[in-house]
């Protein structure tokens, strides 16, 4: 089968007329959907909250999409042709035990709670100075991380399509400022949707020719080190597998510290089922997103093994490469646009570009939407200016749109202008969320725990992970207060920074309480466990309760992670 | 029809007709994008759309 004719293509791709027709219709929807949304824009409710009226699927498609950013598609493509089938374990171990666990424990104080916000549910269930440092951290991360979503899409479509630095810049901002601008939440949440629909029914053609290429999965067996494909079996010690560490460190760093503090905690992706029509959808909204979430390394994490399949001796006449960097390394991070560049013809190629820009518009709105809710509320309604009418808040919100996607741009001419700033800000935000995870744990299951326990846990909680980086070292990053211990990758690195973050965060909560006094429990009913009505009934049907289906959702990514031991 | 424009099914549907019809349209018509991929991804797409164009949502 002939699937186009440049097979010595390089990496730099030309479009044509019908692949520029078919960004033109995207962009074109994507506007038009806010101009739909538009009209229902009512209140700040409505703008910053959707007026908790979402359908279940929409809910959970975009809580699902809300992750799945640039960093997500081109990232874990890029770590597939780096560490092989490990990377499954950031889905099968890092992410669904997470989301089944926030549907059926955590939703009911989120959402019953009535909060709006992640921070808001932290004031009502501790102080203000917890919701406060969460809130300003949380705005904070969330605006820098729109700034490098749209760095890097300017980026990637400079050095494939030669398209111009600074116009990519104010085109992708300005299109998602008109539709987050106009719509609010609803109008980004909707684009989310057809922005999951598109990445993965434009990135399946690419899985199904490149496996065909590459003779099969029996084929990339046949032709990779056995550690790249299989899951666990080289686990038992981190100099066995690429990834660097044992399973002990990937269970606990990644399967609970990070994945629970990411999945359960972060308002990015939670605001998603917030926003649902009552309590079981709600609940069920994280579930329902994990069933594509399951499946997602077919799209995202088998084309990186198959692109390193193909550089094999045995496969090098199908003429596939993935691009080198200036220090002669392969260039992991172009995995994923040098696949598209090689098999995709003209028509399809623009599908597989669009599909690319919407996962970064996708990141962009989503931080922007978030940003703007906890900005509004958790900020200025809480700290500066209290009490005024709901037209005040609700143009505030849309200022705030328009300050987020303003600072997202300077940040990325300030990512574009310092190369070390990317790894900086994600070193610093892995700093603030590791040790999330117990601040929320021991809220909702521990009413002992008192907002100074909280606030000082979280702050010695961050600490714990600033000093055991500035201890180790790993790839020539960390060790900068005393490198007194080596750990063979930065994964690894990552995983025992999340994990002493938590662990210090963890004690350091329990002790503050103990010697503060909590709140009384009349205050605390319906955010803490032992003080809330259980809401296991909700649905008659067994198939409509979150506890039966996050069960087959563990039985099913358990038998997956056996079957690709 | 205006009404099911508030439908998000039906803009999704309609969205990947179109993309659908530029891919289809192209295998046929035009030699630069005469490639199987292209028209089996077409179809593919023409039978997403309209399902999403049928349900209700």
């Amino acid at each position: 089968m002939v699937y186009f004719n440049g097979i010595n293509r390089t990496i730099a791709m030309r479009l044509h007329l019908a692949d520029y027709l078919i960004i033109f219709v995207y962009f074109l929807f994507v506007i038009a959907v806010g101009f739909i949304i538009k009209k229902r824009i009512k209140s700040s409710n409505d703008f910053l909250n959707s007026n908790r009226s979402i359908p279940l699927w929409i809910t959970s498609i975009a809580f699902i999409s809300a992750n799945l950013g640039a960093q997500e598609v081109l990232g874990m493509v890029a770590s597939g042709a780096k560490y092989g089938i490990m990377t499954v374990h950031f889905y099968w171990v890092g992410a669904i035990f997470a989301m089944v666990f926030l549907g059926v424990f955590m939703m009911p104080f989120y959402y019953g709670s009535k909060a709006r916000s992640v921070p808001e549910y932290l004031s009502m269930r501790f102080d203000e100075k917890t919701r406060a440092l969460n809130a300003i951290t949380f705005a904070v991360m969330t605006v820098f991380s729109s700034g490098i979503s749209l760095y890097a899409l300017a980026k990637l479509l400079e050095v494939i399509l030669h398209w111009d630095f600074d116009l990519c810049i104010w085109l992708a901002a300005g299109i998602v400022m008109v539709y987050t601008f106009l719509g609010g939440l609803t109008s980004a949440v909707y684009n989310e949707v057809l922005q999951f629909f598109l990445i993965v029914l434009g990135l399946s053609p690419l899985v199904i020719v490149a496996l065909h290429d590459a003779g099969g999965w029996s084929s990339i067996q046949a032709n990779l080190q056995p550690e790249l494909t299989h899951a666990w079996k080289y686990m038992d010690k981190a100099e066995n597998n690429p990834l660097g560490v044992n399973f002990m460190s990937l269970i606990f760093g990644l399967g609970f510290v990070m994945s629970f503090g990411y999945w359960c905690t972060d308002f990015l992706v939670v605001q998603r089922a917030m926003i649902a029509k009552n309590m079981s959808e709600a609940q069920r909204t994280p579930i329902i997103a994990a069933i594509p979430k399951i499946f997602m390394p077919l799209i995202v994490v088998l084309p990186g093994i198959i692109a390193i399949a193909l550089m094999q001796p045995a496969l090098q006449s199908k003429g596939y490469a993935i691009p080198m960097d200036e220090n002669g390394g392969i260039n992991y991070t172009m995995t994923l646009p040098s696949m598209i560049a090689h098999y995709y013809p003209t028509g399809l190629l623009g599908v597989g570009i669009t599909a690319l820009i919407a996962s970064f518009m996708s990141g962009m709105a989503g931080n922007v939407t978030a940003f703007n809710s906890v900005f509004t509320y958790d900020i200025y309604q809480s700290y500066f200016v209290k009490n005024k009418s709901d037209d005040h808040y609700l143009t505030v919100g849309k200022l705030i749109t328009l300050f987020g996607i303003l600072f997202s741009i300077a940040t990325a001419y300030i990512a574009a202008s310092f190369n070390n700033i990317n790894d900086f800000l994600q070193l610093v935000f892995s700093f603030v969320n590791g040790p999330l995870f117990a601040t929320f744990l021991l809220g909702m299951f521990w009413k002992r725990t008192t907002g100074h326990g909280a606030f000082w846990g979280l702050m010695i909680g961050t600490m714990a992970a600033a000093a055991t980086h500035g201890l180790t070292i790993a790839e020539g990053k960390g060790g900068w207060i005393a490198p007194l211990f080596e750990i063979g990758s930065g994964m690894g690195q990552a995983f025992i920074v999340a994990a002493f973050s938590w662990i210090a965060n963890f004690f350091s909560t329990i002790v503050v309480s103990l010697c503060t006094k909590p709140k009384p429990d009349e205050e605390l009913r319906g955010l803490v466990y032992s003080l809330t009505e259980k809401v296991y009934a909700h649905e008659t049907k067994w198939y409509l309760r979150a506890g039966p289906l996050g069960l087959i959702l563990l039985a099913i990514t358990i038998a997956l992670n056996i079957i690709f031991f | 029809m205006f009404e099911k424009l508030n439908e998000l099914s039906f803009v999704i549907g309609v969205f990947f007709i179109i993309i659908s019809l530029i891919l289809m349209a192209g295998y046929f018509l035009s030699p630069t994008l005469h490639y199987e991929i292209n028209l089996y991804t077409g179809i593919g797409m023409m039978v997403f759309g309209i399902v999403m164009v049928k349900i209700k949502g």
